[in-house]
């Protein structure tokens, strides 16, 4: 299969870009790594009548530690938060996640901002950053705006960003000294989209989590975090009767949707599983 | 796929019906509808621009209506093609009730999804349903002046 005619734009700078876009409105799609628009393309699912090409625009690269946060550019792809030190240190969760995100050739290609503004239920990038109490920052007509992870999420394959707008990087809070994390999918085959996935940190002082963000993902239409679950292990000793409280009440707060291969009672099943070992992990 | 759904829709059962059978509200009601004709009394003929994720597509479809009790409820059978996106059909049934606020409106719908819409989109595509189904009753309720209360929507594989 080969895809519709297009025109073809690769600006220099981002407002360039963003007048581009703005002009073209909805025909238009921005294109990074592509390593999920060029199979929609291919397979004619969706057929935009100009691809505004974002690599070159040095505002949307790299990753730098600024104060109390990380700023990670929207071009910035997995196999970069994979390899690099300052991720390791200041947000180790995600160093933890990236191998899970498909096979190596898709992740030298693939970006950090195409995947948060794509918005897929299962992915593993907009999972971490609502973990994570991620800030977006976007451009658009109206200048820079910022939003938090968790307003950014909306439904589906929707987020806050308007047709015209650009993700260009997000904000990090750096993990404290004693943030512990875990990152786990339960998936068919490595590479492939989880059935169920928990991306999780805390604050661990002995036995007693504090600061809990649990957010699971491939279970509904956005990731979702586990409220309920948080608030009963939060300050509290470990212990496996507080395990059974937690995964009981994730079960019941979050509302499974089923998907081709797996019920909504499976996922439901494999929330506990993940919460009751990632947990586990946190403390020991 | 099946979608299952009840909506509590804040307006008179008559209203509900009137808006359920009038191709303009219809027409704003369902997401990325760009063309609806009523054929017949039992055929309505639309094309909708199907917008979720990455897929943009353009179904062009038909409606049977049968069974049509008014103020109750009807059969619909509908058949849609993409193009080379693909196509669905399937069938639902739609019961209105009076209830406490308004109308409660029930759905059960039967569909299948083939071509390359059903393998690429087929991961997601009961999520997709059901965020359609929910977006088309908030509209709904909107143009009938009221609001729509999601009280169980539920999707399965078949």
């Amino acid at each position: 299969m080969k895809a519709a005619a297009f025109d073809y734009v690769k600006p220099k700078a981002l407002p360039e870009a963003l007048s581009l876009l703005a002009e073209a409105g909805e025909d238009a799609r921005l294109i990074a790594g592509g390593q999920t628009l060029l199979a929609t393309l291919n397979m004619r699912l969706s057929e935009p009548s100009i691809l505004i090409d974002i690599t070159d625009i040095s505002e949307l690269k790299g990753i730098t530690l600024q104060g109390d946060h990380l700023r990670i550019g929207a071009l910035v792809t997995h196999t970069e938060i994979e390899d690099s030190e300052l991720i390791a240190k200041h947000a180790p969760l995600l160093k933890a996640a990236a191998p899970h995100i498909a096979h190596r050739a898709i992740r030298n290609l693939g970006t950090w901002g195409g995947s948060l503004a794509y918005g897929d239920p299962a992915a593993e990038w907009p999972a971490c950053s609502l973990t994570l109490g991620a800030i977006m920052i976007i451009h658009g007509p109206a200048g820079e705006r910022r939003i938090s992870a968790q307003d950014f999420f909306i439904d589906l394959y929707t987020t806050s960003l308007e047709p015209d707008d650009i993700l260009v990087a997000t904000e990090i809070p750096i993990a404290s000294s004693n943030q512990v994390f875990y990152f786990h999918e339960l998936a068919r085959r490595h590479g492939d989209y989880a059935v169920a996935g928990l991306a999780a940190v805390a604050k661990k002082q002995g036995n007693v989590l504090t600061d809990c963000a649990f957010t699971f993902f491939s279970v509904g239409a956005t990731p979702v975090m586990a409220i309920q679950a948080q608030e009963i292990v939060n300050g509290q000793v470990v212990n496996q009767d507080l395990i059974t409280k937690a995964v009981s009440a994730a079960r019941s707060e979050i509302e499974a949707i089923a998907d081709i291969t797996n019920s909504a009672e499976a996922k439901q099943h494999l929330i506990g599983v993940l919460l009751e070992r990632g947990l586990k992990h946190l403390v020991s | 796929m099946e979608l299952k759904g009840e909506q509590l829709i804040a307006a008179p059962i008559s209203d509900v019906w009137k808006g359920l059978n009038d191709i303009d509200v219809l027409a704003k009601s369902i997401p990325g509808c760009e063309e609806i004709s009523r054929i017949s009394p039992e055929e309505v003929h639309a094309k909708v621009m199907f917008k979720i994720g990455p897929v943009r597509a353009r179904f062009s479809g038909k409606l049977f209506l049968s069974d049509i009790i008014p103020d109750q409820s009807c059969s619909m059978a509908f058949e849609g093609s993409g193009g080379a996106a693909g196509f669905a059909k399937g069938k639902s049934r739609v019961e209105l009730k009076l209830a406490e606020g308004g109308t409660l409106v029930s759905y059960t719908t039967e569909a299948s999804i083939g071509g390359k819409l059903g393998q690429i989109g087929g991961r997601l595509i009961s999520a997709s349903a059901k965020k359609i189904a929910d977006d088309f009753f908030q509209k709904f309720a909107k143009e009938l002046g009221g609001e729509a209360v999601t009280l169980e929507s539920d999707t399965s594989k078949k």
